[in-house]
């Protein structure tokens, strides 16, 4: 605390972040991420394993993100500070592993960008129908503006990402009343559509491989923790925005696999890039067409833009701590916001968007996101043996304990199976990049870590140590 | 009315990358590198305890 | 036990740092799209009858994929273009022990850091 004194007589206030955000915000930054699975990703489930796969992997991947939010929401009320599950790791396993979930973090959340990004280049490119018309200025606009938005200010930037983010998910709720779901075989066929014969075309190694692309459902619910830094009272908001968050997602996933699965074939659902788009289409009323059309392009900015916001996020807590040079712990003394970390992942999404196509790209954010659920199931074990309940003061205490954490990891496993289905190679590829700059960072770059500062909390000395 | 919003889009993105580039070396010349890299972990606690000084 | 006080790095070796990051995350999520490395294996089954009774699809679906703009012919290489899922268990085994090994490592080389935190965070006081 002397030290900290130093600083603030020597150099007048210390700049950090923002501390401005409320519930609502911490919803908008869960859902607005996430809700472009709803837009694009998650059909390719149908494709690895029909439509009733889809459904079946839309409601035990619901399971998988519920022990999250619940485990989550347990650690992040008690560990707050930017960079959310890099903190937990660091406080709860240790510095390597905090090193690693923080580049899961920003992996993720990058390729997810980058997606968001394709796809809406992408979708304007099939609306305009012009040739030579090409997705990159539309890519490159989605980048570089909603950069902007992020340097200069969090408060704006998740305003934004709330206003958008409600848009669109009342374009589901607008287009899901509108095809009278109460009634089958005017506009809805599911039953025409979806046959015992074609319900299942792979069996169940089928289910098995649509976990890949289940995932993408939720994937990025677990962002809301980034912001822990700059909620005005984590303890509470965080829990409740992620719980509202994740009730919000679980209904938008039924009524988008109903209304889908009600109007298109599986093998075209399972390989189109728009299936609310074309849902909108396949209904006739070009108004419901063009509502569903701006609604995938705002959920592709408002996940892009949570993306953004996220990997800065973890990416600044990285040099914070120095596990990366310190440069990229600077703050923006009027926008207080990570400046330099922003601008650093800028063009790195930029060269992906340009490069990659959608489908990889979202398996690399899968895959990251995945070894990071692994992780959560291991830490919050970790958690509650070295600091049991009643030892340390916790914002949110998860019920049913251990069984989230077991249906967690199980979950994982059935993931990393169903990733070696497709991606078998691309996963082989990841581990051994995490492996190798692990060894880089254990035995040379954590020289430059400070030991006993990492450790922020004011909690007393955990069990067994 | 597409190429034109094409054209548009890299307008923006180049002006907005340049006005980001020039406010970045704006603030890194003006502020030093201790009063930029002065954020702390658990920053909640300690701003709580400046208070009460 | 004594506080570790770690070295200043230069300005240099900060940026070399940094290279050494850019250019890993760059081999690792490019090198597996350029060698093709990336995507599953689908491919397609084709039929000589194409008609949609012989792809499979009963009127409603037929109807639907012709609002989508396809005929017989064109939805043909959509429609039979399958995966086939087989295990191929040598890579399923390497895959489980590297998967395996690296979270061993972690956890093992987490603890031994985290001990020295502990360890100067708490005996400091």
């Amino acid at each position: 605390m002397t030290a900290a004194a130093e600083t603030t007589t020597i150099h007048g206030d210390r700049v950090s972040l923002l501390r401005v955000l409320g519930p609502a915000h911490v919803w908008a930054l869960g859902v607005g991420i996430v809700l472009v699975g709803e837009f694009t990703g998650w059909n390719f489930s149908a494709d690895k394993g029909g439509t009733l796969a889809a459904l079946i992997v839309c409601w035990v991947v619901g399971l998988l993100y519920t022990s999250v939010a619940m485990i989550d929401s347990e650690v992040t009320s008690t560990v707050a500070a930017a960079g959310g599950q890099y903190a937990q790791a660091k406080h709860i396993v240790g510095p390597l592993m905090a090193f690693n979930v923080a580049l899961f973090l920003v992996f993720a959340y990058t390729m997810l960008e980058v997606s968001d990004a394709i796809l809406l280049g992408d979708t304007i490119v099939a609306k305009a129908g012009v040739d030579g018309l090409t997705h990159n200025s539309f890519i490159a606009a989605t980048i570089v503006v909603l950069a902007w938005l992020n340097y200069r200010g969090v408060l704006m930037t998740l305003n934004v990402n709330f206003v958008i983010t409600a848009i669109a998910y009342v374009s589901i709720i607008i287009l899901f009343f509108s095809v009278s779901p109460w009634t089958q075989g005017a506009v809805l066929k599911l039953n025409e559509l979806v046959t015992p014969g074609n319900a299942l075309p792979y069996g169940w190694i089928g289910v098995i491989a649509a976990f890949q692309f289940g995932i993408w459902y939720y994937l990025g619910i677990e962002g809301t923790t980034q912001a822990a830094e700059e909620v005005r009272s984590p303890a509470r908001s965080l829990p409740y925005g992620t719980m509202a968050g994740m009730i919000t997602l679980l209904i938008a996933a039924a009524m988008t696999w109903y209304v889908c699965a009600s109007l298109m074939p599986w093998e075209y659902l399972g390989i189109t890039p728009y299936p609310l788009w074309d849902a909108g289409k396949l209904t006739g009323s070009p108004l419901l067409e063009n509502l569903l059309f701006v609604a995938t392009l705002l959920a592709a900015i408002a996940s892009a833009n949570g993306c953004i916001n996220d990997a800065a996020r973890a990416w600044f807590s990285l040099g914070r701590d120095r596990y990366l040079p310190s440069w990229f712990s600077a703050v923006h003394p009027k926008y207080r916001t990570p400046y330099r970390s922003i601008l650093f992942l800028l063009p790195i999404a930029l060269a992906f968007a340009f490069i990659a196509d959608l489908n990889q790209a979202i398996t690399f954010s899968i895959l990251s996101g995945v070894l990071q659920y692994t992780f959560m199931s291991i830490n919050i074990m970790m958690f509650r043996k070295k600091w049991p309940l009643g030892t340390i003061r916790r914002g949110y205490t998860h019920p049913f304990h251990p069984l989230p954490a077991i249906v967690l990891f199980c979950l994982c496993v059935v993931t990393f199976f169903a990733i070696f289905l497709g991606f078998g190679s691309q996963l082989i590829a990841m581990i051994a990049f995490y492996f190798l700059i692990s060894v880089w960072f254990h035995f040379y770059r954590y020289k430059f870590v400070r030991r006993g500062d990492q450790f922020s909390m004011p909690w007393p000395k955990p069990q067994g140590y | 009315m597409w190429m034109a919003l094409s054209y548009a889009c890299w307008g923006i993105s180049i002006v907005l990358a340049l006005w980001m580039l020039y406010d970045w070396f704006k603030v890194d010349t003006t502020y030093s590198e201790d009063v930029l890299t002065s954020s702390r972990e658990g920053e909640l606690e300690a701003a709580s305890e400046k208070h009460r000084i | 036990m004594s506080r570790y006080t770690p070295p200043e790095q230069s300005k240099t070796g900060q940026i070399f740092d940094i290279v050494v990051v850019v250019v890993a995350i760059f081999v690792a999520l490019w090198l597996p799209l350029k060698l093709g490395l990336a995507g599953a294996a689908k491919s397609i089954d084709a039929l000589d009858a194409k008609t949609w009774e012989a792809l499979g699809q009963n009127p409603t679906m037929a109807s639907i994929w012709e609002k989508l703009g396809y005929t017989p012919e064109t939805a043909h290489d959509v429609i039979q273009n399958r995966f086939h899922y087989v295990i191929d268990w040598p890579t399923l085994v390497v895959m489980a022990v590297v998967l395996i090994g690296y979270f061993v490592f972690l956890f093992r080389a987490s603890d031994r850091e985290y001990r020295d935190v502990i360890n100067e965070k708490f005996d400091d006081k």
